[in-house]
């Protein structure tokens, strides 16, 4: 055991020495710890430790980065903070990048040097990952996807059920024997990438998009096989396994022959295909990747998809995942939509790039070790609903629905959680010949 | 020229090729694959121009006496910079000038006073600090300090030299590095937000 701790900080020490993007490079260069990130950032502000800094963590690693990559870490370690690899310095690295980060960007927007601090923590991860020390839930997702397609790895013929049972629903609720939930039909226009969870869990959110792709008039399908919109090796910062899970679906819609990838709900899902696919393949995509959230808006704004606000009267308010917004510049869409499917949509404070994370993202609702902390930081999320006064929340992200959903009991908001979708689809007025 | 004054020529080229080499060192940053939503030069703009605003980030709006006092200390470090590197060839200043550059320098002297104290002060900020803020910070006290008394007192100047040469011997290896690479990384952090359509928000790229 103690071999094996000590290969992994040995191989963390090689990384450090051997990895380093110039981006991360450069940003590890710039912090000057003014600290003053520290109230942009939500576990901060939850917990007031001076552990959850966004500087403190970017310092986590940046420390051992000067141990082994500047003179001064090098010749006077104790003068400019430097440290060697060992366990315990890994073991704080692990907190300050798993523990206590989800990624968010929020810092990067507000850091007075204009730093990044997540694009450092995602290279910490990518250290972690090498010692061995990437939260098991996380790693065992990315493992999943890659070896059955998708991250609960669902078999072929569940997903045949599920989708099978859905269609029907479909068809009793449109009038229209005809209506379809297309699987694996080739030369379709778009292909649709779901989250397993929705298969497994959350049926309504994939029924909803067949009835809007249906009403809308599109030409869709849906895949039998790799077909997760979701990208754990992206919450593990492991290359590799992003590289492969991306490459999966990519494959699978030229396969198909389709035009377009239309990705369900998923915040982090949407932006790894859509922004960091192409990095990782070297290569731009095929086809354009665009969010079920744009893709509404469109519908909507063409007049494809009529809707009536009086059917949602609940006082309603959005929640913007991180990864779709604040690095995914999907912002306004979702509030052209929901402005026409609700009739009492309010912003919560602050909203839009600005909002703060759930505390559920970058993959913490799978690192169950954290989850004290994940419930814990999301008191600043639950206090921004409260004020509101909305009985339902809407959120286009499936990781941001389960962290809302735990925060609804922890913290006893009393409302619903749903996707865009499904507020969408509740506010659907059927054309005539339904 | 001085003994002093040569050191401080010396001193500067030292640090500018190190601070160079530095930067080249990273290598070159590939430009994005992933078709942009936004435009990287607007995001790039805004983080050299609005972002600066007090307004433009929550960092500088809620801590309004720090931001204030890092743009006096930073625009003081820019003028001693400027004075330091002209006194080899220029070493009397006209006494209304001179007068000028030590109010601005003694201002910065000031500022950069206050934060350090912060820095001792705040139990946050204490906790998060390594032995080099505080030395970064007193080597550039000590030098603005210099540079303020030479500005009044030609005799001073030598001290002076000697204070702002080993500032400027020690920048490119501690956190003062981030002279360099706060440009880098304000355009990289600029430019990821510029092209996916963050920042500036859609709507203030309308305004312009």
């Amino acid at each position: 055991m103690a071999e094996a701790a000590a290969s992994g900080a040995a191989r963390a020490a090689r990384a450090l020495a051997e990895r380093l993007d110039a981006r991360t490079a450069a940003f590890l260069a710039a912090c000057v710890r003014c600290g003053l990130c520290a109230d942009s950032c939500h576990v901060f502000l939850a917990d007031g430790e001076l552990d959850s800094i966004p500087g403190r963590k970017v310092e986590r690693l940046a420390r051992l980065h000067r141990r082994y990559r500047t003179a001064l870490g090098r010749l006077a370690p104790a003068l400019v903070g430097a440290r060697a690899v060992d366990d315990d310095a890994l073991a704080e690295l692990e907190d300050a990048a798993f523990g206590r980060c989800t990624l968010c960007g929020r810092c990067a927007l507000h850091c007075s040097v204009g730093l990044d601090p997540a694009a450092v923590l995602r290279y910490g991860r990518a250290v972690l990952g090498v010692a061995g020390l990437t939260p098991k839930g996380i790693r065992a997702n990315a493992d999943n996807g890659l070896a059955t397609g998708n991250n609960m790895a669902i078999g072929k013929e569940d997903v045949g059920e599920t989708i099978a049972w859905l269609q029907d629903d479909l068809r009793s609720t449109v009038g229209d024997p005809a209506a379809a939930m297309p699987v694996d039909r080739a030369g379709a226009r778009v292909l649709y990438l779901v989250n397993p969870r929705e298969i497994k869990f959350f049926p309504l959110s994939l029924a909803a998009a067949g009835l809007i792709f249906h009403v809308a008039g599109e030409d869709w399908t849906l895949s039998s096989t790799d077909f997760d919109v979701t990208n754990y090796g992206f919450f593990a910062a492991d290359a590799a396994a992003s590289r492969e899970l991306a490459a999966k679906v990519v494959r699978r819609a030229e396969a198909l022959g389709v035009e377009e990838i239309v990705t369900a709900e998923c915040g982090h899902g949407y932006r790894a295909l859509r922004w960091e696919a192409p990095e990782w393949l070297g290569r731009e995509l095929p086809f354009p990747v665009r969010s079920m959230v744009e893709v509404m808006a469109d519908y909507v704004a063409a007049g494809r998809l009529p809707l009536d606000p009086a059917r949602n009267p609940a006082r309603v308010t959005l929640h913007d995942p991180c990864n779709l917004v604040r690095n995914g510049g999907v912002i306004e869409e979702q509030r052209l939509v929901l402005r026409r499917a609700a009739a009492d949509f309010v912003e919560m404070t602050p909203n839009r790039v600005d909002n703060y994370c759930c505390g559920g993202g970058g993959g913490m609702l799978a690192a169950s070790e954290h989850a004290a902390k994940r419930l814990e930081t999301g008191r600043v999320k639950a206090e921004q609903i409260r004020a509101t006064g909305a009985k339902v929340v809407v959120t286009p992200c499936h990781n941001c629905i389960d962290q809302l959903m735990e925060l609804d009991r922890h913290y006893r908001l009393g409302v619903e959680i749903k996707t865009l979708a499904e507020v969408v689809a509740d506010a659907v007025v059927l054309p005539p010949s339904h | 020229m001085t003994a002093s004054a040569a050191f401080v020529v010396a001193a500067a080229a030292v640090a500018a090729v190190s601070l160079a080499v530095q930067r080249l060192r990273l290598g070159r940053i590939a430009p994005p694959l992933a078709p942009a939503k936004g435009r990287a030069a607007a995001g790039v703009a805004y983080a050299f121009t609005v972002a600066f605003a007090p307004w433009a980030k929550e960092s500088a709006r809620r801590h309004l006496p720090t931001y204030a006092a890092g743009i006096v200390y930073h625009a003081a470090i820019l003028a001693m910079l400027v004075r330091l590197l002209s006194s080899p060839f220029a070493p009397a200043l006209p006494r209304a000038g001179g007068a000028v550059v030590a109010g601005c320098l003694a201002a910065g002297l000031g500022c950069g006073l206050a934060l350090l104290a912060k820095r001792a002060i705040d139990a946050n900020l204490r906790g998060l600090s390594v032995p080099d803020d505080f030395l970064a910070n007193a080597l550039v006290d000590l030098a603005l300090a210099t540079g303020a008394a030479a500005a009044l007192a030609p005799a001073w100047l030598p001290a002076s030299q000697l204070a702002g040469g080993v500032l400027l011997l020690y920048a490119p290896l501690g956190k003062l590095r981030h002279m360099i690479f706060l440009l880098t990384s304000r355009r990289l952090t600029g430019a990821y937000f510029g092209r996916r359509g963050v920042r500036p928000h859609p709507a203030e790229a309308l305004r312009g």
